[in-house]
């Protein structure tokens, strides 16, 4: 293994964060298994192993939907960045968690009988033609095996091995998952007997997961509308106007989109700017919306860094990333919309001594 | 929201023990909230189930009692009026999805000592047959009786696999108990007809063709849905089956 994989150390926060995880899952399974059932209104319990089929199935359903709402959160409000930082953790747990669901399935609804448990899951309801009656767990089932494709190429090492655009394509699918795992309960647990607060719930989970992410959408637009005019002033042999000097917080970046998937990240610090790519070479995390610590642009997301000047990640770690050149003509910055090879030493622009 | 960083934002780095104090309070707040949440979110969802109903085994009160064996067109098990109690016939099933088409067939007609344990819910009653042996101190000459029609009805209801919805699994119908039922049917267990309206007070029935044979394939885009058919009713003693004509069976929901 190599440095590049090296995975971030365990640490107080790591340890806290995972720790929050787990008795919120517990807490969870413990109420819906064991506190719960003393209040309802039933004349005999249902099956042990379909509440506790159901218990898990709900917990996973519920911890996929938070997962991908801390991504737009931390967008619309910083605050909930470092609850991106150990989601790796979080779906592995989902994954897992989804796993013990399918199992209690398995091993009670297809279970005790002649046939194969795998084969009567997938032979026994074989009415795909019907909306009522279809088949659910088949979706259910694809849901599964992405939660499972996911977290098993969770690791940083199969980041690096696939490269981060294969591997954040892959890694997308989340979101086909989660369709699926709405459609298996929009066909199975939905159409059963009326359960007004079930579905209230699935419904509010799709609200908030649309809603979050329409929400995001908006700004992000907003914002590359802003930058237009930087586009269109292309002045002096292409330089874009970056903006004013002030616009910028000591140690804190201003971030220019170029196009599309172009934004670069200007700097300021020590009296000095420097421009490097928006994109983090670890997950593409947005680097502008991270700081200067200890001399080194740190990635808001897992915190990777880089060195100012030239974009490398301080020894031991090899990552590089593209830089730009700048130009600085009164308090107006102008950038370079050419990038540099990734690692491509730039000297920095001298606040004070610019002309 | 601005996209710009700011000096004063609180700036987290996840691989230092060092937490601004601002995000501390903000995180503990969330972690509290959403390990609450978690803990009212199963509270409610899981006290708020639907009642499955009393249906259950009834290990407590175990069958044993000398008969015979019946297909009609499923295995039943016919026992003589005895006293003061009429005579009755009882589904019966297997250990787990299974049938017992292999014991009815082999002690056709001759008296059987059956042992079991009944699955009961209401007026559904299966016996989940653990042992079959002929026996000479059967009831001799038991002549049992023949089935009474009780003419044409049109049902409405759910076709359920017997066994899982007297009581083996609870809830053992709906949608989400449709595989299972499939699986059940697959393996010999009868399937029932439980309608929402009674004929002769009685609301389940054990299910044949409109021939009075056995279901096949055909009835498994109808199970465990909501469903309107019509076939001729009759009476095996306290055992109403029904043969439904599926030609005329319409999902109602
Ligand atoms: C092999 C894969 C899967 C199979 C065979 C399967 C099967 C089932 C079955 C049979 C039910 C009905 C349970 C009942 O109400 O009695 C169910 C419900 C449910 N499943 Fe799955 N499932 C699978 C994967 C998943 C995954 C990956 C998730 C979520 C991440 C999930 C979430 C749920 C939820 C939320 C319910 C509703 C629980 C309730 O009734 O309250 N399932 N599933
Ligand atoms: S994206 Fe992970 S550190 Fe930047």
């Amino acid at each position: 293994m190599s440095v590049q994989y090296m995975p971030v150390l365990w640490n107080r926060n790591k340890i806290f964060y995972d720790a929050v995880l787990l008795i919120a899952v517990g807490l969870y399974l413990f109420v819906f298994i064991r506190v719960a059932p003393a209040f309802e209104d039933v004349s005999k319990p249902i099956d042990g192993a379909i509440l506790r089929m159901r218990a898990f199935g709900s917990c996973a359903f519920l911890m996929l939907t938070i997962i991908l709402c801390i991504g737009p959160l931390a967008r619309l409000d910083r605050r909930f960045l470092p609850l991106l930082y150990n989601r790796r953790h979080f779906g592995v747990l989902t994954a897992g968690i989804a796993a013990v669901h399918a199992n209690y399935v398995l091993g009670w609804y297809f279970n005790f009988s002649p046939t194969d448990k795998y084969a009567a899951l997938l032979s026994s309801n074989t009415s795909y033609g019907q909306v009522l009656g279809f088949p659910f767990e088949s979706l259910g089932i694809a849901a599964l095996l992405i939660l499972f494709v996911l977290a098993a190429t969770s690791h940083d090492f199969w980041l690096s091995f696939l490269g981060a655009p294969i591997w954040k394509a892959l890694h997308m699918s989340i979101y086909a998952a989660y369709a699926f795992v709405v459609l298996h309960v929009a066909f199975g647990a939905l159409q059963g007997p009326a359960d007004p607060i079930f579905t209230g719930v699935v419904a509010a989970s799709v609200v908030l997961v649309c809603g979050l992410h329409f929400m995001t959408g908006r700004m992000e637009a907003a914002r590359e509308r802003g930058e237009e005019t930087a586009k269109a002033s292309l002045q002096e042999n292409g330089w874009v106007v970056a903006g004013d000097l002030d616009d910028i917080d000591e140690d804190c970046a201003k971030v220019v989109t170029l196009n599309e998937d172009e934004r670069v990240a200007i700097f300021k610090y020590d009296g000095k700017l420097s421009a490097i790519t928006n994109a983090c070479a670890h997950q593409n995390g947005p680097l502008g919306e991270g700081k200067v610590l200890w001399g080194c642009i740190t990635c808001p997301w897992h915190g990777y860094q880089y060195n100012l000047a030239d974009g490398r990640a301080p020894a031991p770690f090899t990552e590089k990333i593209s830089t730009y050149r700048l130009k600085l003509i009164g308090s107006t910055v102008l950038l370079d919309p050419n990038a540099l090879p990734p690692g491509t030493h730039v000297d920095p622009v001298e606040i004070g001594g610019a002309a | 929201m601005s996209w710009r960083q700011t000096k004063d934002a609180p700036f987290y780095v996840g691989y230092l023990n060092a937490v601004p104090k601002p995000l501390l309070v903000f995180l503990s707040i969330f972690a509290v909230c959403f390990a609450g949440g978690m803990g009212l979110a199963a509270l409610a969802l899981s006290s708020t189930q639907n009642d499955p109903g009393s249906g259950g085994f009834q290990w407590g009160n175990r069958f044993e009692q000398a008969g015979l064996l019946e297909l009609r067109p499923y295995p039943v098990f016919r026992v003589p009026a005895d006293g003061t109690t009429p005579a009755r016939t009882y589904m019966l099933s297997g250990q787990g999805k299974r049938g017992v088409f292999g014991p009815a067939k082999a002690n056709k007609e001759t008296p059987v000592n059956l042992r079991g344990v009944p699955v009961n819910r209401g007026d559904l009653t299966m016996i989940q047959v653990g042992k079959v042996e002929a026996t000479e101190d059967g009831p001799t000459g038991f002549q049992p009786s023949d089935p009474v029609p009780l003419g044409r009805w049109k049902l409405s209801g759910e076709i359920c696999d017997g066994k899982c919805y007297a009581g083996a699994m609870r809830p053992g119908r709906g949608l989400a108990h449709k595989a299972c039922a499939d699986l059940c049917l697959t393996g010999g267990i009868p399937p029932v007809f439980v309608s929402t309206g009674p004929v002769d007070g009685r609301t389940f029935f054990l299910m044949a063709d409109k021939n009075g044979n056995l279901l096949g394939d055909e009835i498994k885009d109808l199970l465990a849905l909501y469903i309107e058919v019509e076939g001729d009713v009759e009476r095996l003693d306290d055992l109403m089956v029904f043969k439904a004509d599926l030609a005329t069976a319409r999902i109602l929901k």
